[in-house]
């Protein structure tokens, strides 16, 4: 056998490799489209803390998709918290932002924690359990807003750690990646989430308590949708029930470009995070390259198609190959 | 005695919802043996396997692993206490990589971290042993069966397990590769490991095993010293009767040819395939698993797409580009999978029965069913076969194996333009009695001129059931013979590899 | 002729009244009827000719509900179908302040639903190893693109002239026009879901696709069938939306898919395909329609409803399971 791969099979053997590279290429691109003004440190901050949210819950997805499931019911979790700390704020004048923070991973890990229960032990599809706490959360999020929004005055002193400028949402989401990065290669728990999505069976013939893994996924995704909704409200220095409403699918579509399968088993920490990043940047370029915002979600949908269409192309031609090398 | 025992069980019962999969079976397993455990399917092998993995709990019995009596809770409970599977389907984690597949469960954690370099050198050292061809790095799904199976025996030995169950092991490979697994199998044995060894065929017996051990319709029959039982006696003991009254072969006048193909091929499958049925013949296409015999026949009915050749029915040239296609033709396949092909189990038998004709049988210009035609016709089918069901609107889950296979013939006979009936594996997973059955129909089908191509790995029916019989290899027919001058010996050198030039013209 | 043992077998149907009592559609209608009674008490203004009056705002989601029925019996899903009402929606904004006549919006409006939908389903065809959910997330985020950039950067586009549609969205006698064409869609639907050939295939295809194929069921062409039926419902959507919104703009439309997939599942059908009627989601659709028309009245913040809707798909979702375990429960002492 051939011990030197080729540089070719390096590019399109890795969805990392590949996507880094796009990414490079573009930005190589939009940086002499834009005369040199797009990498500037102001920009990329902004491209970050633009897409902290979308990037924090992506982690969590990512472990929700491994196990061959899905999660719609984030951003209504997200909008949930984010509404029980902006009014904590507004209302009782609770203003500890460490405190805020924990709440807001409490709430999310109880609503992640129910999702993860009624999908193992009831047996339900992920995606129609999901919808339900999906309406159930942004449901009560208007019920506990009662018609009444938390703005900027309200929650002054909680946005000081996300407001621009401030190093907050990076720390969270540095940290945040160097902890997932480690625990979903590094830990057993990390590989026991990969072992259920690649053969749930065969976890379980080896003794894989599944049901357990499963919980487990749902309440981390949870706990990130949590965090998240915390973030939004310092982020953007206001709390609305219908905050980030629909901006689930932008999760799911930065998993997938990624490199996350749906059938579960196949994604990584590192692909996540390039896959989100590409997403980041697109909607950052588009004005430089004479494209006004407005043209965002065309792109990016096109883009999402193109990349699992693709996918699917490249895996044919591998098989194909596969099937025409084997004697007869 | 003062046997030394490394694991007994006595008196096992495992209770299924409605069935008794193990009644009252026992087995003795000394140290440093290979123990063949065999019997028909359904006899039970597979569930008492799994009952000695720890995956399924027994509802009565004991077992004893060093002379002590041991429960096991759960599969890691016996991994544990160093037993060991290689199941028939692997049950790998395609997406993962080979050491992943190997460590699982029990990865090499220092610190909490799981130590990948030290897992990948112990993985090398592994295959290296098993004199493997692949890398501890290659991802899991890219390999041949051979190779993962390879990869669950490196598993097991990962575990320093001291009893290793292998289940089945070289129904899906070549000679080549069984060859290989034998010397992996004698090398353990020599390294001090027990092994209980599944299998159909006669020679993975002969070659490996010491003492036999002999299951059938879920009861134990009895354990026999290798070298002091004949091969009939062994079949006696597995099948409950003489082989001789199982196949009810009838003389059949063979008429013209209704069926031919002519050059089929599709890259990485099978390579210009040609053969033919005449009516009321009964043509046998054997070969090993994975020879192509499956993707062929899937190919003519329109399943999937054929890369080139041609087929004909009743001499004139057939266009197939999709299943009803084949069907209008008059060429109907009953699915190898019954359970995933054949039927929709949840439904109704009846509904199940009619599905092929209900446009047929509908009215009007909407097609709307016709539901008390569809009743009538699903009776006189279902009652024709011979089906054990109380309704037609019995659930396909509720019915036995042979069965559901009775319910996949109605539904081919209910469509009346047929002319070709091709039958893979008809008898795979079915009872003794189902499959008497099942041949006389196959016999009777044969005497009202069908044209039947009776796919199969089974060598017994195959000589058994056949007029003629055609053996592949590797995507290609590699013989033809008659009945007369076939043999299991000649059979199975024409199915293994290198015998491409041996046998006659494949379409006479 | 009987078999060789001359053992027959019994082909007579049998309905017990029991098994009919205890339906699920027995069961909705059951809810349908507290949720009247729920309202007429907790509302003075909840009867039968506001209702009615009311009940267009609400009522063109059920049009999708149908076809998306039919998506989910085959075990698939779409979650586009929001996107396309957004889209044919603008478009047919634009032919309307285009000057175009009536009926060229409406062919408009639904011939964008159709091409929609048959773009899923070309999608979903020849890339079969693709979950439909991926397919449509894909879509779904390029339809409404489309809508949005056409619209441009208000963000919106409404009629400019509303006669036709105010005609569209307007009451024959105490019924909106939109109410008669929601059970004559009923009523076709249910027909070719449970009486015709057609529609056992489509039970066929979601309840073991492989075993289908094997039948010599085209189940790529019902696929493509019922995702560009799907699409076009959508359309029709769009139109009865207009009727009452005289305009779209980047939200139209948003969340419609989650609420017929979950008056769907609430109605019996199972996201995992083969199972359920829709004689059931019709029941369910009304149900849900007539809870929000009753928190409507009750000034109570709209969104409160998500809360019983979420609650009631779980719910019924959760039901089956249940069911069956308590089933085998039984099987299982009756063993012993």
């Amino acid at each position: 056998m051939n011990q030197k791969k080729s540089l070719w099979k390096i590019i399109t053997g890795s969805r990392e490799v590949s996507l880094l590279l796009i990414l490079i290429v573009m930005l190589i691109v939009v940086q002499i489209l834009s005369r040199g003004t797009f990498l500037t440190p102001t920009n990329i901050g902004q491209i970050f803390r633009n897409n902290a949210l979308t990037m924090l819950m992506a982690l969590g997805m990512l472990c929700v998709m491994l196990t061959a499931g899905i999660d719609i019911s984030i951003t209504s979790t997200l909008a949930f918290t984010g509404m029980i700390i902006g009014m904590l704020q507004k209302r009782a004048g609770f203003t500890n932002t460490f405190a805020l923070f924990l709440l807001a991973a409490l709430i999310g890990i109880a609503c992640g924690f129910l999702n993860g229960l009624i999908i193992s032990k009831g047996h339900l599809a992920p995606i129609i359990c999901t919808m339900g706490f999906m309406y159930i959360w942004r449901g009560l999020a208007y019920v506990v807003s009662n018609n009444q929004w938390a703005s900027g005055a309200d929650v002054a002193k909680f946005a000081e750690f996300g407001k621009d400028g401030s190093v907050g949402p990076y720390i969270i989401l540095i940290i945040a990646y160097v902890v997932f990065f480690i625990v979903m290669k590094w830990t057993t728990f990390g590989r026991r989430i990969y072992a259920v999505g690649s053969n749930a069976d065969a976890a379980r013939v080896s003794g894989i308590n599944v049901d357990r893994v499963l919980i487990q996924v749902y309440t981390i995704m949870g706990l990130l949708a949590g965090l998240a909704g915390a973030l939004s409200v310092s982020i953007y220095a206001s709390a609305q029930p219908n905050m980030q409403y629909g901006k689930e699918m932008d999760v799911i579509a930065a998993c997938v470009i990624g490199g996350t399968s749906m059938n579960g088993g196949r994604g990584s920490v590192v692909g996540t995070f390039l896959g989100a990043l590409f997403y980041a940047v697109l909607a950052k370029a588009l004005p430089l390259v004479g494209l006004d915002s407005i043209w965002q979600n065309l792109i990016k949908g096109v883009v999402v198609l193109a990349v699992v269409l693709i996918n699917v192309l490249t895996q044919r031609t591998m098989d194909r190959a596969a099937l025409e090398r084997r004697e007869m | 005695m003062s046997e030394d025992l490394i694991l007994e069980l006595k008196g096992i019962t495992k209770i299924f919802p409605g069935v008794k999969a193990l009644n009252n079976v026992q087995f003795q397993l000394r140290r440093g043996e290979v123990h063949a455990l065999m019997g028909e399917n359904g006899a039970g092998k597979s569930t008492f396997i799994k009952v000695i993995t720890g995956v399924h709990a027994a509802e009565e019995g004991h077992m004893y692993l060093n002379g002590k009596e041991v429960h096991f809770k759960g599969p890691k409970d016996a991994l544990e206490a160093g037993i060991a599977a290689v199941y028939q389907h692997p049950t790998t984690y395609p997406t993962l990589s080979v050491t992943e597949n190997i460590f699982i469960g029990h990865e090499f954690v220092k610190r909490g971290m799981i130590q990948w370099r030290q897992m990948n050198q112990e993985a090398k050292k592994l295959l290296d042993r098993l004199d493997a061809d692949f890398k501890p790095g290659d991802e899991m799904g890219t390999l041949s069966v051979a190779q993962q199976q390879m990869v669950e025996i490196a598993k097991a030995l990962s575990t320093n397990a001291k009893i290793i169950i292998l289940d089945e092991p070289t129904a899906a490979l070549t000679a080549n590769e069984s060859e290989k697994l034998y010397r992996i199998v004698d090398q353990l044995r020599e390294e001090g490991v027990s092994i209980i060894f599944i299998s159909h065929r006669m020679e993975d017996m002969y070659r490996l095993a010491s003492r036999v051990t002999v299951f059938r319709d879920s009861q134990y029959i009895g354990t026999y010293d290798v070298d002091k039982i004949t091969e009939a006696e062994l079949i006696k003991a597995m099948v409950g009767r003489e082989i001789s009254d199982m196949y009810p072969k009838p003389q059949v006048k063979i008429g013209d040819e209704v069926f031919r193909i002519e050059g089929m091929s599709r890259t990485g499958y099978f390579k210009d395939v040609s053969l033919n049925i005449h009516a009321g013949e009964i043509v046998g296409l054997t070969g090993l698993v994975g020879a192509g015999r499956t993707e062929t026949m899937e190919a003519v009915c329109g399943i999937t797409k054929a890369d080139g050749g041609k087929v004909f029915v009743d001499g004139k040239e057939v266009h197939i580009k999709n299943p009803a296609d084949a069907m209008k033709a008059g060429i109907v396949l009953l699915p190898e999978d019954r359970q995933k092909q054949g039927l929709i189990l949840g439904w109704g038998l009846g509904d199940n029965v009619i599905l092929p004709v209900q446009d047929e049988l509908a009215k009007g210009p909407f097609k709307v069913k016709n539901e008390a035609k569809e009743r009538e016709l699903a009776k006189k089918y279902l009652e024709e076969v011979d089906t054990k069901a109380v309704t037609i609107f019995d659930p396909g889950s509720s019915l036995s194996g042979g069965n559901q296979q009775k319910v996949v013939v109605a539904k081919a006979l209910v469509q009346d333009n047929m002319k070709v009936l091709i039958m893979d594996e008809p008898t795979k997973g079915v009872d003794v009695g189902a499959k008497a059955e099942i041949y006389s129909i196959m016999g009777d089908l044969a005497k009202k001129g069908y044209g039947i191509l009776l796919i199969s790995s089974e060598m017994a029916e195959i000589l058994g059931m056949s007029d003629r019989i055609y053996t592949m290899c590797k995507g290609r027919i590699t013989g033809c013979l008659d009945i007369q001058e076939a043999s299991q010996e000649r059979l199975l050198e024409l199915s293994m590899e290198n015998s491409r030039t041996t046998g006659k013209e494949a379409v006479k | 002729m009987a078999g060789k043992s001359g053992r027959t077998i019994d082909a007579t149907p049998k309905t017990s009244i029991k098994s009919r009592v205890l339906s699920w559609e027995s069961g909705l209608i059951v809810i349908f009827i507290a949720v009247l009674i729920f309202g007429s008490i907790v509302s003075k203004s909840f009867t039968f000719s506001n209702v009615l009056r009311e009940m267009p705002k609400y009522l063109s989601e059920l049009f999708m509900m149908y076809a998306m029925g039919f998506i989910l019996v085959i075990a698939e899903i779409d979650i586009s179908v929001g996107a396309i009402v957004c889209l044919a929606g603008t478009m047919t904004c634009f032919a309307n302040r285009a000057g175009a006549p009536l009926i060229v919006q409406i062919i408009v409006c639904i011939g964008v639903g159709f091409l929609c939908g048959c773009l899923n389903g070309v999608i979903a065809t020849h890339f079969q190893e693709l979950p439909t959910m991926i397919i449509t997330l894909g879509t779904q985020i390029i339809f409404r693109g489309i809508a949005e950039v056409s619209m441009g950067s208000g963000g919106s586009v409404s009629l400019s002239d509303t006669m036709g549609f105010a005609k569209i969205g307007g009451m024959v006698g105490p019924f909106p026009i939109a109410f008669f064409l929601i059970i004559i869609a009923a009523v076709i639907f249910i027909f070719v879901l449970s009486r015709t050939t057609f529609g056992r295939k489509m039970y066929a295809v979601g309840s073991n696709r492989t075993a289908a194929l094997y039948a010599g069921i085209p189940v790529q062409k019902i696929r493509q069938i019922c995702f560009t039926l799907v699409g076009t419902m959508a359309g029709v959507c769009a139109l009865f939306l207009l009727a009452t919104s005289f305009g779209a703009n980047t939200t139209t439309g948003q969340g419609f898919e989650m609420d017929v997939i979950a008056m769907c599942v609430f109605g019996g059908i199972a996201t995992t395909g083969g199972k359920g009627n829709l004689v059931g989601a019709t029941i369910a659709g009304f149900t849900i329609v007539c809870l929000r028309i009753a928190l409507g009245q009750l000034n109570m913040s709209g969104q409160t409803i998500l809360v019983i809707i979420g609650i009631l798909l779980i719910v019924s979702a959760l039901i089956p399971g249940i069911n069956q375990s308590v089933k085998n429960r039984r099987k299982a002492i009756a063993a012993k």
